[in-house]
């Protein structure tokens, strides 16, 4: 089973997937942390993310790039957040920004979707703002897209969370 | 409490107000706490938590606040969380706190819409989905 759980900021995405892992019964859960904590305020982020998985279970691991070095047991439910900040990780390493980064991401979830029992995916809505961005934060904007688009393929559920309540685009209850 | 939520320019003020004919609009960047906690429909409800945060006031405890005072209120906030993270500090702590105050008030709600090119679409509806609690 793989889930993508898609949303804003702030919109309880984060929290939904949590609860959709824990709801997918026992087995090993495995936090897959991809934000490079790199100020205060990304520690706080961090911080408040901790708080809210505390008593959940959850192995932490963390991996900010190189997707499929990542090798996790069979039994295990993984929780990946967040798809955002991997593909900028991805993007903004070295001088330059590599070609083929999308398919590398893809594949990467690929095969942790083959590895493991079952994967919960969050991923953010970054496209709906005024054309004003240039450069390398449209093509920012680009990549993500495209990957959210592959990663639906992969899913047997897509679900937008909206202030906490879940809107799905496939599969699942559409309630 | 009620909530329409939706983009920019999206129709949400005209169809809050067509919904709702026989209630007092006003706009969120409007009021003090006192008249938020007394509205009746507040359009721009993001406009009124941005000034709190320009006038350095804490926010954390808005949501239960309202819920409290004000629970029959009908909300019009624009949805600000679906561009990239903004450079500046302000707005980033801004558009986070529009979305956790408008998380806790859509999971109080007993009804949400949600209106894209005018068009509401329901996505919360405690008495259709039989769900009262």
């Amino acid at each position: 089973m793989m889930i993508l759980v898609t949303g804003g900021s702030g919109s309880g995405k984060s929290a939904y997937a949590e609860d959709r892992v824990l709801s997918l019964g026992e087995g090993r859960r495995i936090y897959v942390a991809t934000m490079h904590p790199y100020d205060g305020e990304s520690l706080r982020r961090v911080k408040r993310h901790r708080q809210m998985r505390a008593g959940k279970g959850f192995e932490t691991v963390e991996r900010y790039t190189n997707l499929r070095e990542l090798i996790l047991p069979g039994d295990s439910v993984v929780l990946l957040e967040c798809m955002s900040n991997l593909v900028a990780n991805e993007m903004f390493q070295g001088d330059k920004i590599r070609e083929g980064i999308v398919m590398d991401v893809v594949n990467g979830i690929r095969d942790l979707k083959d590895q493991v029992r079952h994967l919960v995916i969050v991923t953010n809505e970054i496209f709906s703002e005024p054309a004003c961005y240039e450069g390398d934060t449209v093509r920012y904007q680009e990549y993500l897209g495209k990957v959210n688009q592959l990663l639906a393929l992969l899913a047997d559920e897509v679900v937008e969370v909206v202030y906490g309540i879940p809107v799905w685009h496939k599969g699942g209850n559409s309630k | 409490m009620e909530m329409i939520i939706g983009g920019a320019f999206q129709g949400k003020g005209d169809f809050a107000k067509s919904n709702h004919p026989d209630i007092k609009w006003q706009q969120g960047e409007s009021l003090d706490e006192n008249g938020l906690l007394a509205a009746e429909g507040i359009l721009d409800f993001q406009e009124y938590i941005r000034a709190e945060l320009k006038n350095g006031h804490d926010v954390s405890g808005l949501a239960e606040k309202m819920i409290e005072k004000n629970p029959d209120v009908i909300l019009v906030s624009q949805e600000i969380g679906y561009g990239v993270v903004p450079m500046d500090a302000f707005e980033r702590a801004y558009r986070e706190a529009v979305g956790r105050i408008c998380t806790k008030l859509a999971a109080y709600s007993k009804k949400v819409t949600r209106v894209v090119c005018g068009i509401g679409t329901v996505i919360k509806d405690d008495v259709r989905d039989g769900d009262q609690g």
